[in-house]
Order: C-alpha cells, then sequence, then structure tokens
C-alpha cells in the first residue's frame, strides 16, 4: 500500500530552509502594517508549513489515497467544528 | 516463516510490506485524532478571539516572542533530525541513526527548557491566571482568560513533546541494542510521524498565541 519512494536527505533539509524562511516571513508580516490581513497572512504561511511537513517529512506526497484521506480528515473536522461554532458568535 | 520471524515480522503479517503499511494505518488515525483533540482547543480559542478581539491584541503582546521564535526554529530543527534518523533507519545506518535519534531528544529537552524559563518569566510578569493574576488595563478578564488558553494550549503542546522526547529515547536505546534493520524499522517511522505532527501542531499554536497584534 505504502510503497516506500526513497525521499532523499536533501528534501528534508531544503523543507527545514523553507521552513525557516516562513518563520522569518510570519514573525516579521506580525510587525508590518497589514491591519486586519495579519491574521490570514500568518495562517496562511502556518498552512504552508504544515503542508510541507506532512507532505515531505510524514510522506504523504508518496503515500497511499487513504492515509491521505485520513490525514485530512482531522483538519477537515477542525475546520467544520470551529465554523459551525463561528455561526453562533457571529450572528448574535 | 522463521525468516520472517528473524526478519522483526510478527506471525499476522504476510511480509514487511504488509506491516509497514498496517502500523502507518494506525498511526495516522491516532494522529487524526490528535488533530482532533488540538482542534477543540483551537475552536475554543477561535471563539473567544471573535468575542473578545481588543483583549486578545492586547494579551498577545505580553507574550514572550523571541523565546517562542527561538524555540519554534529548535522544533524544526529537531524535526529536520529526525527525518535523517528516519532515513538512515531505512538504510541500516544504526550509527548515524543514533546519534540523529540523540540530537533529536537534545533539541527536544532544549524545547522543553525555553518553554520553562518562558513560563517563569510569564510568573514573574503576574500573568499566570488564578496564581498571582495582575492586569492594570481594561478587560482584565478577557485578558485572563487568553492566558488560560495561552497556559493550557502551551501546557499540552508541551506534554506532547515530553511524550515524545521518551519515546524518541527509547527508539535510540532500541537502536543501539540492534533492534532495527532496513526490514524492519517500524518503531522509528511511527515515531517519526508522531513527532512531525508534535511539530505541525505547534506551527499553528505560534502565531494565534504570539503574533495576534505586533503591529
Amino acid at each position: 500500500m505504502t510503497k516506500h519512494a526513497e525521499t532523499r536527505p536533501m528534501v528534508y533539509i531544503l523543507v527545514w530552509l523553507a521552513l525557516m524562511v516562513l518563520l522569518v516571513l510570519t514573525v516579521g508580516s506580525a510587525f508590518m502594517p497589514l491591519g486586519s490581513a495579519h491574521t490570514p497572512v500568518n495562517l496562511a504561511i502556518s498552512v504552508t508549513q504544515a503542508a510541507l511537513v506532512m507532505l515531505f517529512s510524514m510522506h504523504l506526497s508518496a503515500a497511499h489515497p487513504l492515509l491521505r484521506v485520513i490525514a485530512l480528515i482531522g483538519f477537515f473536522g477542525i475546520a467544520i467544528m470551529i465554523t459551525l461554532s463561528l455561526f453562533d458568535v457571529l450572528t448574535r | 516463516m522463521h525468516n520472517n520471524a528473524a526478519a522483526g515480522i510478527a506471525p499476522q503479517f504476510d511480509d514487511a510490506e504488509q506491516q509497514r503499511t498496517a502500523a502507518n494505518l494506525g498511526i495516522w488515525l491516532f494522529l487524526a485524532t490528535e488533530i482532533l483533540f488540538f482542534g477543540v482547543l483551537f475552536a475554543a480559542y477561535a471563539i473567544t478571539r471573535v468575542r473578545f478581539p481588543d483583549a486578545f491584541a492586547a494579551a498577545s503582546r505580553l507574550t514572550n516572542l523571541p523565546l517562542a521564535g527561538v524555540n519554534t526554529a529548535v522544533l524544526i530543527t529537531s524535526s529536520l533530525s529526525m527525518a535523517l534518523g528516519v532515513h538512515a533507519a531505512r538504510h541500516g545506518a544504526r550509527r548515524a541513526l543514533i546519534g540523529w535519534l540523540s540530537l533529536t531528544v537534545a533539541l527536544g529537552i532544549a524545547f522543553l527548557a525555553i518553554k520553562a524559563v518562558e513560563y517563569r518569566i510569564d510568573y514573574l510578569e503576574h500573568l499566570v491566571p488564578k496564581l498571582d493574576f495582575r492586569y492594570e488595563g481594561s478587560q482584565a478578564d478577557q485578558v485572563e482568560l487568553f492566558f488560560y488558553m495561552y497556559f493550557f494550549i502551551t501546557g499540552v503542546h508541551a506534554l506532547h513533546v515530553l511524550i515524545g522526547v521518551g519515546c524518541i529515547a527509547t527508539i535510540a536505546v532500541m537502536a543501539s541494542h540492534d533492534k532495527f534493520s532496513p526490514a524492519y524499522y517500524t518503531p522509528v517511522d511511527v515515531t517519526g510521524l508522531y513527532w512531525h505532527l508534535v511539530d505541525v501542531i505547534w506551527l499553528f499554536v505560534f502565531p494565534i498565541l504570539y503574533l495576534v497584534s505586533r503591529a
């Protein structure tokens, strides 16, 4: 099911480098005058970082579709939970 | 069958590939429940932040960004050393495996130590709810609410780091006893996946607690 396609060490190092650059970007963006865009920018960077780790360090890019679905179920659950909860708070 | 046993394959599996698949499926199911577990905390955070945006902005400015930034880099780096450890295990490079796992443990402990220093500074600045909380500005109750979340979310995350350090140290000892081979390194693989997820969760915890309003 998971025919382990070999991930080369260079890929892990590039992922690390990208994560570090994104860390600097997310901290830097917090000090820029972005107004209400701060949180969306921070979260977009976090999602990018998480995607890099999950696709390459956690090998989802080469994993069986079943594993990818299971990995996404958790995030899908959070999305539903937060969205439906906010329907209440935002419409009071 | 005897060959299977010698290669570390349990009797209920046909071959190494099937055993690895089952282990991967199991750990990913567990990780999905972990994502949901932290998801509840993120949902609680989202609701309270939407209700009290100004208090959360003011409270977030009181958190220690320099230490948390360094800690994020430490955790990202530990994820790299773990990935290289799994790579070493896959190729049966025992010494390299033990080295990478030891480095990962050291970085995990460094993360916890920095977190502890941060908690101490928070305490000295009277930011710990109930214990010694003091805040002079407006909406003190809502600011305190932020710090309840801050301590709960970072505390539960730190607990995950602590468990991860314990698991990785155990794997390192097993590796030194020559328990793994290219045909069987499931514990290394599975522990690595757990460690990466703890890293992923922190990548969300960091901005929502420390970067709410710095400009």
